[in-house]
């Protein structure tokens, strides 16, 4: 007998909104982001072969495409930061109303670039 | 209380923990990502940062596993593709951070 379970309805039925782009971004940056985790944690097993072969990696980091990584990383995670403070509004009972969800869509947008230079910035001149 | 709520429950209070541990967590990525091995390992090795980064390990693979699994129940309509699917991801969010913790708490200075 096959199964009748019912699935989503598929992303190409409906017009694109701002709530079903932030909707999708989540779920897709949510897998991005575990994927860079587990590549972290690759690092950190890195550190183990010791200081000579770790100069491939810092090597990496300095060049365009590390930093380019980096950038990414930090922005996938300043949006789901965003996004999911969203939900725990939404959780609250809070920003259900369409002109209130386009805004705070907006802002996930916007405020994950922002949040994105703000963190690169600050994170450099702070901290070490 | 139902499973469904249950997991909702446990995604939230994650997902409350995640947040500040991210935000730790870039500020500091972005800080000594392109550093040499004695600066990163201090990174690795010191705390409070030892203590926050395994916390951030455990958490975002428990809010992932939880968040991906309902991925697969909204978009896998055979029930046998998503049980095998759902094991395969709680089998590798349980085996990545567990590694990882055996790993940095085997680095020293």
């Amino acid at each position: 007998m096959t199964d009748k379970n019912p699935i989503s309805p598929h992303i190409q039925i409906y017009n694109w909104h701002i709530s079903s782009l932030i909707s999708i971004s989540h779920r897709i940056t949510g897998i991005i982001n575990i994927i860079i985790v587990t590549f972290i944690c690759f690092w950190v097993a890195f550190l183990l072969l010791g200081n000579s072969n770790y100069e491939l990696v810092q090597k990496f980091f300095e060049g365009y495409f590390g930093k380019f990584l980096i950038i990414g990383t930090v922005w996938s995670f300043s949006f789901q930061i965003l996004s999911e403070i969203r939900h725990m509004f939404w959780d609250l009972g809070f920003g259900f109303e369409l002109k209130t969800s386009n805004i705070t869509g907006l802002l996930v947008i916007f405020g994950s670039l922002f949040l994105t230079i703000f963190i690169f910035i600050l994170g450099r001149s702070l901290f070490i | 209380m139902i499973n469904a709520t249950k997991k909702w429950i446990f995604l939230k209070i994650s997902s409350a923990i995640l947040v500040p541990l991210m935000i730790w967590f870039l500020f500091n990525l972005v800080s000594f990502y392109d550093k040499n091995y004695d600066e990163v390992l201090l990174f690795f090795v010191s705390q409070p940062s030892k203590l926050l980064f395994s916390l951030f390990i455990v958490f975002a693979y428990f809010y992932s596993a939880l968040s991906i699994s309902e991925v697969f129940e909204d978009y896998i309509e055979s029930e046998k593709i998503k049980n095998v699917a759902n094991k395969l991801l709680y089998l590798f969010a349980i085996i990545i951070p567990i590694l990882t913790l055996l790993l940095l708490f085997k680095l020293s200075l």
